[in-house]
């Protein structure tokens, strides 16, 4: 069906050579990126789940009494203040803020890390150790790591639009994907890859191009620019119709008492009737003071929530936010619908199963480049060098990226608290892991390099709610018999990968191909050297 | 509720699944005749389509149709996975043992 011959010019030739083709040269990109994007949907579980040490917040607005006094009394003359708003879904009130720009001196980048706090449930400044936690899989999902991030999103957005065409190529090229729906072929070699890569990719056919256009949707200024060049010749005016705000207030330099953000924040929700996501406060202490509270994204589907700004000192109600138009609406919908923010724990477990079915579909895609040439190869113990190439890479993406991840959460786990560099170690953790990995996969035969990878990582992900259990004062049965759903699942959901790791391991391993009668009659010599993917 | 909507579309899909002449012989031991295959494929339709308005009526004009959408594709998935790993009730005399 995919050959590569190119006298047959049919359409169905030519969208097999852009889906094989699409998919092979950015499908390892795609992979991160998949997995990556995957755990972000767990991203607050994994700011919880890294910071064990930190209680559950109960009364969110006690935090957030505790977030103001800390500001006050640490930057109480700012020119703003930051505060996600602390619920049980976060590990307490992320703080940050910007300290006043004084004349003559060049602003400062990147002194966000010495500017910034984390309040714990007890509304005093928790000491956790230093980590990224969720937010790293969120940012490497579109920004990856050790490039600047234009080049990365420039790759990424390029490997969506291959992805884009792979999908729309794919539903051509395996043409019978909707009649043989339900069909597995199990143990049959190159038809249960195909089969697999086919049912990973159907079940899952309404998220896949979902989530492939709305990620091309939230790159699209980058990626797109022309519609905002034409319409706006200045920058600042397409930011203040996407992101209206309230006017500017100057800075009197009369001091006078910020008003209490719990009554604001109270307030705000009962206008919004939702949750609030996000508080800033802009020149507190000063008689121009203002506080804007965003309402929080899990409350709908659009990613621009409306916004209210009060009077800093009186707490009244000065501006709201205006409807937004019909075009941002759109915009808003679409990011909403691919962050998932909005899901609540039921429809975001269906985003992670179908992120997972996602990471398949890639990785199976990848495997079945070389499944589908391995049975033409002239001489099955010296394949050509490309199908060397792309077979290690397969196992140095495919299994080392896993194998790198475990260690960032092993990292997290056992680097000391106190460390220098501790969150960017925990990162640096998992690439030295996957570049051993990767070394690995190049220096062995694949048919050793899948299975020990894969057992690694199984292992190393089984061993973490042990780890948890036995030399933390958390773990399972403690989240479970405190009815924390949330962590307890991770720490489930660690186990389960980590016993898939290892089954594929196993099955890689004790796998002998068959030799096969029916290709019998060929003049190729059966596969001298085993078919090295596992089974299914 | 929401598990009414999840089941509606497990129903659908496996109505689907067994419409299938491989699937509907080695679950119930004979192979569908035309006219039940189509009977099934209509019910499995009514399900899929009965399970919208719920899901509208369980989580809103925005979510409602998300989450339908996310049932359908969960249901497929587990009558997927149900057909293929779960060993059936007979086997297929044409394969042989699975």
């Amino acid at each position: 069906m995919n050959t590569m011959d190119t006298n047959t010019r049919g359409f169905r030739q030519s969208q097999a050579f852009l889906h094989t083709w699409s998919g092979l040269l950015l499908g390892w990109i795609l992979f991160l990126v998949f997995v990556a994007g995957t755990i972000a949907f767990w991203r607050e579980g994994m700011n919880r789940w890294m910071r064990p040490e930190l209680a559950r917040v109960e009364q969110p607005m006690q935090v957030l009494a505790g977030a103001q006094r800390f500001l006050q009394s640490k930057a109480p003359d700012a020119k703003s203040w930051f505060i996600t708003m602390p619920s049980a879904r976060t590990p307490g009130a992320q703080l940050f803020w910007q300290p006043q720009v004084k004349k003559g001196e060049p602003r400062r980048r990147g002194g966000r890390r010495d500017n910034q706090a984390l309040i714990g449930a007890d509304g005093a400044p928790a000491h956790a150790r230093e980590t990224r936690g969720g937010e790293f899989f969120y940012r490497f999902h579109f920004d990856l790591h050790y490039m600047p991030v234009i080049w990365a999103r420039w790759l990424v957005g390029f490997a969506t639009m291959m992805m884009l065409v792979a999908i729309l190529s794919g539903l051509v090229t395996h043409k019978k994907i909707f009649r043989d729906f339900f069909t597995l072929r199990r143990s049959k070699g190159q038809r249960s890859w195909l089969d697999g890569h086919n049912a990973t990719a159907v079940l899952a056919l309404p998220f896949h191009l979902m989530i492939t256009y709305t990620g091309l949707v939230t790159l699209m200024a980058m990626l797109m620019p022309w519609a905002v060049v034409a319409n706006y010749s200045d920058e600042a005016r397409i930011f203040d119709a996407l992101f209206p705000q309230a006017q500017a207030v100057e800075r009197t330099g009369r001091a006078a008492p910020l008003a209490d953000l719990r009554i604001v924040v109270q307030d705000a929700q009962r206008r919004f009737g939702a949750p609030a996501g996000f508080i800033e406060v802009s020149d507190p202490g000063d008689a121009a003071a203002r506080i804007t509270v965003s309402q929080s994204s899990a409350s709908m589907l659009s990613s621009r929530t409306p916004r209210l700004t009060y009077d800093g000192v009186s707490g009244r109600l000065v501006w709201r936010s205006p409807a937004p138009g019909g075009a941002a609406v759109t915009a808003g919908a679409m990011i909403g619908l691919h962050a998932g923010r909005f899901a609540d724990d039921g429809l975001r477990w269906i985003y992670f199963l179908c992120g997972v079915a996602g990471s398949a579909m890639v990785a199976s895609g990848l495997v079945l480049w070389t499944v589908k040439r391995r049975e033409k190869l002239p001489d099955p113990a010296r394949p050509y060098f490309g199908f060397r190439v792309v077979e290690r890479l397969n196992v140095a993406v495919i299994a080392g990226f896993p194998l790198g991840i475990a260690c960032l959460l092993w990292a997290n786990r056992l680097l000391p608290a106190g460390m220098r560099g501790r969150a960017e170690w925990e990162v640096h953790a998992l690439f030295i892991a996957w570049a051993a990995a990767g070394l690995v996969a190049l220096a062995c035969r694949p048919k050793a390099a899948w299975p020990a990878l894969f057992g690694i990582t199984g292992a190393l992900l089984a061993a973490i709610p042990v780890y948890n259990v036995a030399a933390t004062e958390r773990g399972l049965p403690a989240w479970l018999a405190a009815g924390d759903w949330m962590l307890a699942a991770i720490d489930l959901a660690l186990a389960a990968f980590g016993l898939f790791a290892g089954t594929i391991a196993v099955r890689v391993a004790r796998f002998r191909p068959e030799l096969r009668k029916s290709r019998a009659r060929r003049v190729v010599p059966a596969p001298a050297t085993p078919i090295l993917e596992p089974a299914e | 509720m929401t598990i009414l909507v999840l089941l509606l579309c497990i129903l659908g899909f496996a109505l689907f699944g067994l419409a299938s002449e491989g699937h509907h012989q080695r679950w119930l031991g004979r192979f569908p005749t035309a006219r039940r295959k189509k009977r099934m494929r209509a019910a499995g339709w009514g399900a899929l389509v009965g399970a919208l308005p719920l899901a509208w009526a369980v989580a809103g004009g925005i979510v409602g149709p998300i989450l339908w959408t996310g049932a359908t594709m969960l249901g497929a998935a587990i009558v997927f996975l149900f057909l293929n790993l779960v060993p059936g009730r007979r086997q297929d005399p044409r394969r042989g043992h699975r």
